[in-house]
């Protein structure tokens, strides 16, 4: 059994040889790339500064040398454009992070530095354009800055919405297709990021890549427009879902069967103690178009389809299930009634788990090594049983976090195996 | 005459324009400005964070009527300055230094002032000197702290230290708050309390102020 195959085995139930392992292959199942450097230190193969692929998250890349290391059986397919809008086409440059670590961003990653030295993000690289996101001066990540222009309640325009959206260059499938398949070629299950399916994804609200983005993109007016203009947000989700179909037509056209997994959406609809919304919000505004989106994927391509959502999203479990979602990640078993176990027994046969491997908030980071291979231990036990689990740290491995305990985790998921 | 069982249900309601107008009328009216508060804004963001604990309303719902009581009380505050008027207490309120994640805190100084306290706000990334200086000047009864990322939950602990050496720590009560922070990690770092939602932030923050406020 193949990498490829352990991963499709378990999306699809049927339990895989072993425990399939996941680090990388998206924006939410990734490793800061501070930790991938000391990963590449520990195993003893740094050669120099690791590429951050997302800068917002500033997620370092997996190198071919550490995923055999890792024993990662998934490979990721990202765009050839970061949330920032530079390309990843355009080479690469050094750069240096607050605490010093060298690492690679894009030729056209371009900051400046505030008085209070906090590093600003200037969209697309272009620095005339004012700043879209910052990072503290002692900071590990990007954070958006609030770009709201003034909203005309009675002239609001769901264009405006969708200026990022739109149908995709020829170059784009292109890129897609050939990465795709370089991505098949490694045996792996790929996993793509093909973009625009996520809706109302609290990431892409304020539209960092944008250089003088319009409509709402205040996160807080975002949140507060679910409950008071929801006619607004479902005729944009709507018209955004019309435009994904399309544009996911033809790069399903040119690279059908080199993808497996397919990134549809990041919107986080749980918090630690509860979901954001009411279910009726979520089955009135969401279900009908995540609907769609399945359906179209299922009906037209052998793609798994990985919704991601964050926090306690237990109650919503079922309504993923009914919408069509085979994968859910990153399964916060921290999060109030996510307890694992319970997961498992009342949603286990109907969706694949990829994640919940181990807590990152707290035992990944705080944790004594004995406490890191406890607890990937007892969820691999809990979550492999007769498939339907991908193990993935319960969202992205965070700057700081020893790369003992990493390391550790990993041995004990191949401990688990029979692999060590 | 102004309504002001209007007004509370307009905050309830989230309506922020019609909040504003009755407030605006009411004070036209010479409404004392602590019985709008006390008799109307209080007792509105107590029935927002009923229904929040009863699942009918969520963040949506809560941003809202935290945005109709905040316009509201934008009108009140300089008249409750003038009059001298009690609060329920002080709160000095910001993000961790190399936190610029906003919404949780924000709302929690929104139902803190919703909830009758005087609240001000340090903002996002704020160092432990600066709430050092804020606990000098404002005189607080509460410090509230919050983190969203792990890499900041040591400034937490940072800051209730800094706010210890500089001799003010049996001048205040800390609360802290966030994603990644549990009970066990604020009692682990010496706060006084910790609030898992922002309802149970002004429950907690009544609590204590109730138990030490000076």
């Amino acid at each position: 059994m193949n990498s490829r195959e352990r991963i499709l085995g378990a999306i699809e139930h049927r339990a895989p040889d072993r425990v399939p392992l996941d680090l990388g292959s998206t924006s939410v199942s990734g490793i800061h790339v501070s930790c991938v450097a000391a990963l590449r230190e520990y195993y003893g193969i740094a050669n120099g500064p690791v590429k951050v692929h997302e800068p917002y998250q500033m997620l370092g890349w997996i190198d071919e040398d550490l995923r055999e290391i890792l024993g990662v059986d998934a490979q990721a397919m990202f765009p050839h454009k970061t949330m920032f809008g530079h390309s990843t086409l355009n080479g690469w440059k050094e750069w240096r992070m607050p605490d010093g670590l060298e690492v690679l961003v894009p030729a056209d990653f371009n900051v400046t530095i505030g008085e209070d030295g906090v590093i600003y993000m200037h969209p697309q690289g272009d620095l005339n354009a004012p700043p879209s996101a910052r990072m503290p001066n002692d900071g590990y990540f990007f954070d958006a800055i609030i770009r709201q222009p003034p909203l005309d309640e009675a002239n609001l325009k769901v264009e405006d919405n969708l200026e990022e959206y739109g149908p995709i260059a020829d170059e784009t499938v292109a890129y897609i297709a050939s990465a795709s398949a370089q991505a098949r070629a490694s045996g792996r299950a790929v996993v793509a990021s093909l973009g625009g399916t996520a809706l109302g994804d609290i990431a892409h609200v304020p539209a960092v890549q944008l250089k003088y983005p319009k409509g709402i993109r205040d996160v807080a007016e975002w949140y507060m427009s679910i409950a008071s203009r929801p006619e607004l947000i479902r005729e944009l989700f709507e018209r955004q879902t019309q435009i994904a179909l399309a544009n996911l037509a033809r790069i399903a056209a040119a690279a059908k069967n080199s993808i497996d997994v397919v990134f549809v959406c990041g919107t986080d609809f749980g918090a630690q103690t509860g979901t954001f919304c009411s279910r009726k919000t979520f089955q009135s505004l969401w279900t009908p178009f995540y609907t769609t989106i399945n359906e179209w994927i299922h009906a037209n391509t052998p793609w798994k389809t990985f919704k991601h959502s964050c926090g306690s999203v237990r109650k919503f479990i079922p309504d993923f299930i009914e919408c069509g979602f085979d994968i859910l990640n990153p399964v916060q078993c921290s999060a109030a009634n996510m307890e694992a176990g319970e997961l498992k027994n009342e949603f286990g046969e109907r969706i694949t788990f990829w994640g919940g491997g181990i807590d990152t908030q707290k035992t990944l980071p705080f944790g004594s090594p004995g406490d890191v291979r406890e607890e990937t231990l007892r969820r691999c036990e809990i979550f492999s049983c007769g498939g339907g689990f991908v193990f993935n740290t319960i969202h992205n491995i965070q700057a700081r976090t020893p790369v003992e305990n990493i390391a550790t985790m990993i041995d004990a998921v191949h401990e688990f195996n029979g692999t060590k | 005459m102004a309504d002001l069982n209007a007004l509370r249900q307009a905050v309830i309601n989230g309506d922020h324009t019609s909040a504003r107008r009755i407030t605006e009328e009411a004070l036209g009216e010479n409404t004392d400005p602590l019985q709008i508060v006390t008799g109307c804004l209080v007792p509105a963001m107590d029935e927002v964070g009923r229904l929040f604990e009863e699942e009918e309303y969520f963040i949506p719902e809560m941003l809202l009527a935290a945005r109709a009581m905040k316009e509201s009380m934008e009108l009140i505050r300089p008249r409750l300055t003038a009059t001298g008027a009690p609060s329920s207490g002080r709160a000095v309120i910001g993000a961790a230094k190399g936190d610029l994640h906003d919404i949780g805190k924000n709302l929690v100084a929104s139902m803190l002032e919703g909830a009758g306290f005087d609240v001000h706000d340090l903002g996002v990334d704020v160092p432990p000197e600066k709430y050092v200086e804020a606990v000098k000047t404002v005189k607080p009864h509460l410090v509230c702290i919050s983190t969203l990322l792990t890499t900041t939950m040591p400034a937490l602990k940072k800051t209730i230290d800094a706010i210890d050496a500089a001799g003010l720590r049996d001048s205040v009560k800390i609360m802290v708050g966030g994603a990644p922070v549990t009970q066990q990690f604020a009692d682990e770092i010496g706060a006084d309390g910790y609030g898992e939602n922002a309802r149970s932030a002004v429950q907690k923050a009544r609590e204590l102020t109730a138990r030490g406020a000076a």
